[in-house]
């Protein structure tokens, strides 16, 4: 059974390795506006970059920069925007089944167990029972919950569940992994270890990887490439490569390198945050100005 | 009937439209009057093509005269007063009961799981089937409806009391307590606040049990009140008038029920 | 010694212990209350005659016919109210539309005192116990199709989501994602709709004089026999705690999966 896996896996790896000049995602002119009229508010404000393949890529900005919304774009939940998100040729204006998302809320199925849930997507497919298990199994043990395939998400710890959803994604061996926050709402030491999970998988499966999110330490531990966006409109501000060595652990966040990227970027982030926080603070006073 | 509590208490989120929700509300409320006026022309076709025997769909004309004769009848009023006074004195009895029992069960652990599951369980049985103990113990006459519409009204007073007893903050406890606040304050400026809220639900659903508990008494067995008037008209066959009161008293029913819906959201 | 921790059996149920205790207290005072003359037997009978009376009223009054008649209403409604409820709850989640239109509606059917129409009935239907399922099924259905609407609207907008990134169509969201993640509160819905069901056909029984248990309780009330009547509508309520007793079970019995 992992035999089956593994050569599918290694025969991805080869054929990555022979398209290493090409991105595996081009995103080109981005822009996306919600509201009209008057009202009309820039979410996205001509984003570009390339993603490329095996890399792992994260966009960093505070809340209100518009992460989530290029989130949706590339996972083409929100398919209405100009500019262009290239898988290959293909521009991406619906779900891509290439691209695999991990939501930053808990997105378990409460009434499946551990291995029903993995096993979702192939049962979409048409898989037959007997390899779809095969193959969630193996995805299960990758995360780390081999004893817990008869769980119900009940049953888990935060970390635990978004363990499951992250196996659910990969199991069907998408080409893109897309990832909003994903540890959002865990405690700092969980999220740091599910960080050496992370890297770990993404190394074992060479697997290209566009993380989205607001913690500075994640991004530096886990990224090759940072995007650090502005606040409202989102714009890219900068775009820092993080020569940290791999294989990386945790162990890396104690270096005095991984400090100084750390100083870096919140240098960048601190001048955004603070207009962010200035913006919801004026917002808030008008609130009560009104009320 | 305590049931309709778990069903109405809920928020029921609507889906809003990203745009155009005044159109589509508008539209909405097209519709339903649509819906309405097919449903109404439907019954004046049935009424009118002869399918049904008598007058037992009546047509539209028919029962909105019916009403009119109803509201300047007499009649329809005493019978309305009758109702309404033992309805409301089965509500006070009722709520008066019912406000005690579900404070006593509320603040105290032991008599709650001691007596708690009798008074849970009883509260969605058919309550009418008490009505012939009802009429042994305190006679024919409103007495025993006031009796049995005030059993009604404490079961859902009572468990509505006890849970907004056990459901107030423990925060907002332990900051009383913290600023020292004496058992009396604590009552007046913690407890009564917080309780108002689930009281006047549990009135409200005792309200909605008791008008239709009395008004089942009266069908059963009495001589006076819309329960009696109800088959009063049955027994003559008067179809009109039975459409008209049941309209009526259905309107009277949900009316009341709003109101107390308003004074809840206030 | 394995017992050190364990807290015995008689404290830990000291307080469900205390509340049949009161109960059966009560009744005893009641009995000597009785015997003693200082009540009137007219009109509380000796609790020890409502206890013998039960034997007299299974043996007597076709107890086994009853339920079954009632058991027959209760499951035509029951079945039917699931039947019809859970797909009009379905399309007015589906189309908003009919939902804004209706919903309001439904919610005033759900509190509208339906019970009191049974003269309505029974000239539309005859005394028959076609007029109790028919009464049953209004008066069930509302707080199923509310619940169902209820339960498909509350499903997380991120569990949607997934089924968006997997491109599902839209039948396999509804079986795959709509449906079991509402499946909870529909059972909630389907609980109350039979609750209000059972009210109906007891209730109507009673008030009809026909059919099942609620007749049972009328019977011997018009025939004055005290004890048989206590004992009935003892009976009747005992069956009636049974049904919602089963029915909560299942309902927690479906959540731990959750």
């Amino acid at each position: 059974m992992t035999s089956l896996s593994s050569d599918s896996l290694s025969a991805r790896t080869a054929s990555a390795s022979l398209a290493a000049s090409a991105p595996a995602m081009v995103i080109d002119d981005v822009v996306k506006r919600f509201g009209r009229g008057t009202e009309v508010v820039t979410a996205v404000d001509h984003v570009s970059f390339n993603v490329a393949q095996g890399e792992f890529v994260s966009v960093i900005g505070p809340s209100g920069c518009g992460k989530s919304t290029l989130f949706n774009i590339i996972g083409g939940l929100l398919g209405d925007y100009e500019g262009n998100v290239l898988i290959g040729d293909e521009r991406i204006s619906a779900p891509h089944p290439e691209v695999g998302m991990v939501f930053q809320e808990e997105s378990t199925f409460p009434w499946r167990n551990v291995i029903d849930n993995v096993a979702f997507p192939l049962e979409l497919q048409g898989v037959a029972k007997s390899e779809r298990m095969d193959r969630a199994h193996h995805f299960i043990d990758m995360v780390g919950l081999a004893n817990f395939e008869k769980n119900y998400p009940s049953q888990l710890s935060g970390g635990m569940k978004q363990r499951v959803s992250i196996a659910r994604t990969l199991v069907s061996q998408p080409k893109i992994l897309l990832m909003d926050e994903p540890f959002a709402a865990l405690d700092e030491q969980t999220r740091l270890l599910l960080g050496d999970k992370i890297t770990q998988i993404q190394q074992q499966l060479n697997q290209t990887t566009l993380l989205i999110t607001h913690n500075l330490t994640e991004a530096v531990q886990l990224s090759d490439r940072i995007v650090v966006m502005t606040y409202r409109p989102g714009k890219v501000k900068r775009i820092v490569d993080i020569k940290l060595a791999r294989p990386r652990t945790s162990d890396v966040v104690g270096s005095d390198a991984f400090g100084h990227y750390v100083a870096e970027i919140w240098n960048d982030l601190r001048e955004e945050a603070s207009r962010g926080m200035a913006d919801s603070e004026s917002a808030a006073s008008r609130r009560g100005a009104h009320g | 009937m305590a049931a309709t509590g778990e069903m109405t208490a809920r928020a029921r989120p609507v889906a809003a439209p990203v745009m155009g929700g005044e159109a589509s509300a508008r539209s909405a409320f097209m519709l339903r009057m649509a819906c309405a006026v097919v449903l109404l022309g439907m019954w004046e076709i049935l009424s009118r093509s002869g399918l049904f025997y008598g007058e037992v769909v009546p047509s539209l004309f028919k029962i909105v005269l019916a009403i009119g004769a109803l509201l300047v009848d007499p009649v329809f009023w005493t019978n309305l007063r009758v109702t309404f006074l033992e309805v409301a004195a089965s509500l006070a009895i009722g709520t008066l009961l019912g406000v005690m029992t579900g404070i006593v069960l509320g603040s105290n652990r032991f008599l709650m799981r001691a007596f708690e599951p009798y008074i849970y369980y009883l509260s969605p049985t058919p309550r009418i089937i008490l009505f012939p103990i009802m009429i042994m113990w305190f006679g024919v006459g409103p007495s025993s409806k006031i009796a049995l519409g005030a059993l009604s009204a404490f079961f859902a007073v009572a468990l509505s009391t006890a849970a907004g007893m056990r459901q107030i903050d423990q925060i907002l406890i332990r900051v009383g307590r913290s600023f020292r606040a004496t058992k009396w304050q604590m009552a007046m400026k913690i407890y009564l606040p917080a309780m108002k809220i689930p009281v006047l639900n549990g009135i409200r659903l005792g309200m909605g049990t008791a008008i239709i508990t009395v008004l089942l008494a009266e069908t059963k067995l009495s001589n006076q009140g819309l329960g009696y008037l109800i088959m009063q008209i049955y027994t003559r066959f008067d179809m009109p008038s039975l459409y008209g009161l049941l309209i009526l008293v259905f309107a009277i029913a949900g009316a009341s029920n709003a109101m107390i819906g308003r004074a809840i959201r206030e | 010694m394995a017992k050190a921790g364990a807290i015995p059996f008689t404290t830990r149920w000291m307080p469900e212990m205390f509340g049949i205790g009161t109960l059966v207290v009560a009744i005893l005072i009641f009995e000597l209350l009785v015997q003693s003359g200082v009540v009137n037997r007219f009109i509380i009978p000796p609790p020890s005659d409502v206890f013998l009376a039960f034997e007299r009223v299974v043996m007597e009054e076709d107890i086994l016919g009853r339920v079954r008649e009632t058991a027959f209403e209760m499951t035509v409604a029951g079945v039917a109210v699931v039947i019809v409820g859970i797909p009009i709850g379905a399309l007015l989640y589906r189309y908003s539309i009919w939902r804004r239109a209706l919903e309001d509606w439904i919610g005033a059917l759900a509190a509208a005192p339906i019970v009191l129409a049974f003269p309505l009935f029974l000239v539309l239907f005859g005394r028959s116990s076609t007029t109790i399922i028919v009464m049953a099924f209004f008066h069930g259905l509302a707080p199923i199709i509310l619940k169902t609407v209820e339960g498909l609207t509350a499903t997380r907008k991120v569990l949607i989501n997934v089924g968006r990134s997997l491109n599902m169509t839209s039948s396999q969201m509804f079986w795959k994602i709509l449906f079991p993640s509402a499946l909870p509160v529909i059972f909630t819905g389907i609980r109350l709709s039979w609750t209000f069901c059972l009210i109906t056909v007891v209730g109507v029984e009673f008030l009809i004089n026909l059919g099942g248990l609620g007749q049972l309780i009328n019977d011997l009330a018009e025939r004055y026999d005290l004890p048989g009547t206590y004992a009935s509508i003892c009976f009747v309520i005992f069956v009636s705690v049974l049904f919602f007793v089963i029915l909560e079970r299942i309902e927690s019995w479906l959540q731990p999966a959750r």
